[in-house]
């Protein structure tokens, strides 16, 4: 079993750097150093790794939960549920299937927390944006996806973000989600046609 | 929509979704570590002792800095121990760090200077930390746990710092380039 603390790291580079990562001693750093820093209490090496891969972890987030105001609250709540835990991280892993692992987990819990607490829906543009008026047709026709991905069941869509936001393989999809490869393939296969439908059917509604 | 395009048009989507609500992560990473700040992650019952401080150069010169006043600190233990061989029984004057009284009351003892916590931790206490005690402030660190009759791998943690090498352990065990020390308690290799 291999612990952060081992010498035969199995870093790989983050899967979307932030080019705004603060300036401190830590920015250079690889990221076995800086979970290493971490685990002894370095609270700056962990805001590095924060840095790295919030916008990551956000997307996953907004793109699970389809609501801007939770996937914060559980960005947030992740990368301080992960330092708490990071003594159980093995580099067996990679770092990103570890943390994507627990914001799936509080995304889900917060699905099922919603579906208890029910909130007004968020407005169809989700990120704010533009005048309908004078949004041009790329637009719209993501936000014809994005209104689609948010009428997905979750086990369609979850598999779905983290392939084509988290350009995940199969098979760290199966590990953060919890089932199988051939499920995942399954999943975003179907999922890929379901959104299709919506969005054809939202451009015969909408003419 | 020819194959493939969906695929793209997708990606985008999702990317440029996240691309336009970037402005509420600004400071994440500022925050989080504020909120952080004085506080560790989480020890459990599961981690291993490998796992309480990584081999950073830090930790390294940390330990050194242990080492030499722990070395001093020997002079006032040879005191100590003299002083304890006179009131228990032999087990105790070839192990004074870890000894054993006729109940199993094991003695756990380390020479820490100027150290504001010592605690021993090992698979007797599933590595978490049992705090020592230094009531006379003689630096010499001391703490009394039962157990039962059985070989325990242990080590002191001195000011957050790891101190595995125990020079009155009965042997030794590295692992990942950190030493425990090993005592048998009651039976076999005996040192209690």
């Amino acid at each position: 079993m291999i612990y952060v603390e081992s010498e035969t790291a199995r870093a790989k580079p983050c899967i979307l750097v932030t080019e705004e990562a603060n300036g401190s001693v830590y920015r250079g750093q690889d990221e076995v150093s800086l979970l290493r820093a971490s685990l002894n209490g370095e609270t700056e090496a962990w805001g590095e790794i924060v840095a790295r891969y919030k916008d990551a972890v956000f997307g996953l987030c907004l793109g699970f939960l389809r609501n801007r105001a939770d996937a914060e609250d559980v960005t947030h709540d992740a990368f301080i549920r992960a330092y708490d835990n990071l003594r159980r991280y093995r580099l067996e892993k990679r770092f990103s299937t570890w943390i994507f692992t627990i914001a799936a987990n509080l995304c889900r819990n917060r699905l099922r927390y919603r579906r208890n607490h029910p909130v007004v829906e968020s407005p169809p543009n989700l990120a704010g944006g533009s005048d309908p008026a004078v949004i041009v047709e790329r637009d719209d026709r993501w936000q014809r996806i994005r209104e689609g991905l948010s009428r997905l069941p979750y086990s369609y869509r979850a598999p779905l973000v983290l392939r084509f936001y988290n350009d995940l393989s199969y098979r760290e999809i199966g590990e953060i989600l919890s089932i199988p490869e051939g499920t995942v393939k399954t999943r975003i296969h179907r999922g890929k046609a379901m959104l299709k439908r919506e969005v054809e059917r939202e451009v015969i509604d909408h003419g | 929509m020819v194959k493939g395009e969906f695929d793209e048009l997708l990606r985008d989507a999702l990317h440029n979704e996240v691309k336009d609500a970037a402005g509420s992560l600004q400071g994440l990473e500022a925050r989080i570590a504020s909120e952080l700040e004085g506080r560790l992650p989480r020890l459990r019952p599961s981690d291993r002792f490998r796992q309480l401080l990584a081999p950073t150069r830090a930790g390294r010169i940390g330990q050194l800095a242990v080492i030499g006043a722990t070395a001093a600190a020997f002079l006032f233990l040879g005191v100590f121990i003299a002083h304890r061989t006179s009131l228990l029984p032999g087990p105790e004057q070839l192990a004074p760090s870890l000894s054993a009284s006729a109940n199993r009351e094991v003695l756990f003892v380390v020479p820490a200077l100027d150290a504001k916590q010592v605690a021993v931790v090992g698979d007797f206490n599933g590595w978490e930390a049992t705090p020592l005690s230094d009531d006379n402030h003689d630096g010499i660190w001391t703490a009394n746990i039962p157990l039962s009759p059985g070989r325990y791998e242990y080590a002191f943690i001195i000011d957050g710092r790891w101190w595995g090498q125990d020079p009155l352990a009965d042997e030794y065990v590295s692992s990942f380039g950190q030493y425990s020390s090993v005592r048998y308690v009651g039976g076999g290799g005996d040192g209690a």
